[in-house]
């Protein structure tokens, strides 16, 4: 292919919360639930994104509870996808501006096209066209915001909810006591370590605003596919106080059981890491879904972070050989 | 006028997708489409396209890759053949209501189990449903000319809806004909460039597919069923302009062969009317008033013009290609709206069904014989013994 300067957007980071960008892309006009996590994410990632982006909303939430006829809340260009496909309809829209750069009828910018992916259209029935995305080498920003199960159609089990969490399809009975008995995926090694394309995966979550809308933007101004993986708490599903949302992502943190990290050509760098973690329980029980769990549950749970905070003071190599830093 | 060169019909598929300068192709390998692709990975490599090459992961991604490209203005080509048009299933509903003309080039392929090359029609007619224009080719060069027909009707904004130009595995993918290209200028009369409406943009934000509310949904319907009433005359007119620019004329919907006297029929489409008209041909020397129609297009089904085609007949007889298990009429697909068609007229025909071609089986001339035969008796018994029989068994 010969070279052509598709004029990809660079977002500076931004330094303060005084210098946020002004401007709200993400706008009245949604009816999520009071206290929801992932509205909150959608309003500061489209506004880190700004005015040159395209959102593809693969059904979940927030396309759901977002995306009602003549009264969309967004401000940008969105189109809707399959819970199956949004890697794929990212990939057909990604090339068609493309090809529309190269035959002049699109003077640029190129576009931020971001993905709004649940967790389960990102890791579980997403997975293969996301992956397929990434592997190809679109530039687009796949975020999956992880409200840890299948939460419109009434809070089910997907691959990223917690062990012993009650979801109505993992309900605790005298047989299962703990309700949900497997570990979630880890959904950033699945992209990190499968996809030589990528060079740019973090996490974040709604608790750490400037933290998110800079990683936005710097995954926005790399000129290849990324990939962020943001813990959006929900109130319905997880069981909480509505007002308690942020206190939930920070929790996570504080306890391990989320951890913040950038993934940059091949090297990580955690943030926010505590002093001395607290104890699980400390986040589990403010959360009606582990309200059944025994003490041998929590322990199990803590056991499992345990062992994945281990990762943080030594970072784990990746499994694929990852070509030249930039 | 270009001299004819000798092309497969996968090849023939390739050189109207290139003619109709496609700007984002997805691929995925299954036989026979597959050589389609191989032809325009060629091109694209060549440089003789000037089109982004998507390989996709799978027949479903490949569909959610050119709906995305056409919600953003491009002309977008993508095909497949048997299990992967089915696995593809999902998304051709949201192309059809979002109202992306993209096409879609099908080599028919039998589904599984158990696994088998062969051609048959029942991929492509399990997607009849979705909103989609869905036509046949009987030859190489009706490939290439539906192509170019099929992305001109699509893109009318009278009618905005994705396309299936088919054509059958084997039969017409793979075994040369003569093949006449278009000229560059011929091309550019008749198809005008893709004017997409309200496409994804950064000047004009739009929101494409948001949910409704369950009685937002009966008026939409309605409103594509509307559209369906329309596209007829966009049909008739695009073929019509296509014969006018490009020296070849087509029935916009069915191909009547020495119809107008006769008196049993072959109902038929896809490459064994080949066969058909070879028959038919024979069969008259023979003394049998015998005529076939061969139907260009499933949806938006010729209900009208096949009622005026074939109302004077006395008996007909389906060929089907496709399998309707537990259909009303025990066979295949064909024969239920054909019957559907002829209901209100006051002398209907006799209608019959013979399965043939299944599982990629050649349809010989002397199965055309025992159908006309069977239609014989029918017309002088007055009645047909069975709704279907299978041939060759």
């Amino acid at each position: 292919m010969q070279a052509f300067d598709y004029k990809y957007q660079q977002l500076e980071p931004v330094k303060s919360f005084k210098r946020v960008p002004g401007p709200e892309m993400y706008v009245p006009g949604h009816r999520t639930c009071a206290g929801c996590g992932p509205a909150l994410n959608y309003r500061l990632v489209a506004k880190a994104a700004g005015k040159d982006t395209i959102f593809i909303g693969p059904t979940g939430c927030m396309y759901v509870a977002n995306a009602s006829y003549l009264c969309t809340p967004y401000a940008v260009s969105w189109i809707h996808a399959q819970i199956t496909n949004a890697g794929a309809v990212a990939s057909g829209i990604e090339a068609a501006f493309k090809v529309a750069m190269r035959k002049g009828r699109h003077a640029g910018p190129f576009p931020n096209i971001i993905v709004m992916a649940g967790d389960g259209g990102s890791v579980d029935i997403g997975l293969q066209a996301m992956s397929g995305m990434m592997y190809r080498n679109h530039k687009v920003l796949f975020i999956c915001y992880d409200n840890e199960s299948y939460a419109n159609t009434g809070i089910q089990t997907s691959p990223m909810t917690p062990y012993g969490a009650n979801t109505t399809f993992t309900p605790p009975g005298k047989e299962i006591p703990e309700g949900k008995t497997l570990f979630p995926k880890n959904a950033p090694q699945l992209v990190i370590g499968g996809h030589p394309a990528v060079k740019y995966v973090a996490t974040t979550t709604i608790a750490h605003p400037l933290d998110l809308m800079n990683k936005v933007r710097k995954a926005l101004s790399q000129p290849g596919p990324t990939f962020l993986h943001m813990l959006c708490p929900c109130p319905k599903g997880w069981k909480f106080d509505e007002k308690m949302t942020r206190e939930m992502a920070r929790l996570a943190v504080e306890t391990g059981m989320w951890s913040l990290y950038e993934w940059e050509n091949g090297t990580y760098n955690y943030t926010n890491v505590p002093k001395k973690y607290k104890p699980v329980n400390e986040y589990m029980q403010h959360q009606g879904r582990f309200a059944h769990l025994k003490p041998e549950h929590i322990a199990k749970m803590q056991a499992f972070v345990d062992e994945k905070i281990k990762a943080v003071q030594r970072p784990i190599p990746v499994a694929a050989a990852v070509p030249g830093k930039q | 006028m270009a001299k004819a060169k000798m092309l497969t019909g996968c090849r023939a598929s390739a050189e109207g997708a290139k003619a109709a300068e496609v700007e984002v192709i997805c691929s995925f390998p299954i036989r026979p489409y597959t050589a389609i692709m191989m032809e325009l990975a060629k091109m694209v490599a060549n440089g003789e396209l000037n089109a982004e090459f998507i390989h996709g992961e799978g027949e479903h991604a490949q569909l959610s890759v050119v709906l995305g490209a056409c919600a953003a203005g491009a002309r977008a080509f993508t095909g497949s053949s048997g299990v992967g048009v089915t696995y593809a299933m999902e998304i051709y509903s949201p192309m059809a209501g979002g109202r992306y003309p993209a096409q879609m080039a099908i080599a028919d392929r039998t589904l599984d189990p158990p696994g088998d090359f062969g051609s048959e029609h029942t991929d492509a007619m399990c997607t009849r449903d979705n909103g989609w224009l869905l036509g046949w080719a009987c030859s190489p060069q009706e490939v290439y000319d539906n192509t170019l027909i099929a992305y001109r009707v699509g893109e009318d904004h009278r009618v905005m809806l994705p396309q299936m130009v088919c054509q059958d595995g084997y039969f017409i993918s793979h075994i040369p004909d003569k093949v006449v290209l278009g000229e560059q200028s011929q091309v550019k009369e008749f198809l005008p460039p893709y004017r997409p409406i309200s496409p994804l943009s950064l000047t004009h934000p739009v929101s494409h597919g948001p949910q409704i509310r369950p009685d937002q949904g009966a008026p939409m319907d309605a409103q594509r069923a509307q559209t369906f009433l329309a596209v007829p005359k966009v049909i008739e007119e695009a073929t019509a302009d296509f014969g006018r620019i490009f020296g070849r004329n087509y029935d916009p919907f069915v191909e009547q062969y020495k119809l107008a006297d006769a008196e049993i029929a072959f109902f038929i489409m896809g490459a064994h009317a080949n066969t058909a008209r070879a028959a038919v041909d024979r069969l008259r020397k023979q003394g049998v008033k015998v005529g076939m129609a061969r139907l260009r297009w499933v949806r938006p089904w010729p209900t009208h013009q096949l009622a005026a085609a074939l109302g004077h007949v006395k008996a007909i007889g389906v060929v089907e290609t496709s399998t309707s298990y537990g259909g009303a009429m025990r066979g295949g697909n064909l024969i239920h709206e054909l019957r559907a068609s002829l209901y209100d007229l006051d002398d209907r025909p006799l209608v019959t069904s013979f399965m043939g071609g299944l599982g990629g089986e050649t349809i010989w001339p002397a199965d055309f014989d025992h159908m006309a035969k069977v239609l014989t008796q029918a017309v002088k018994e007055k009645k047909v013994r069975n709704y279907v029989q299978w041939l060759g068994m």
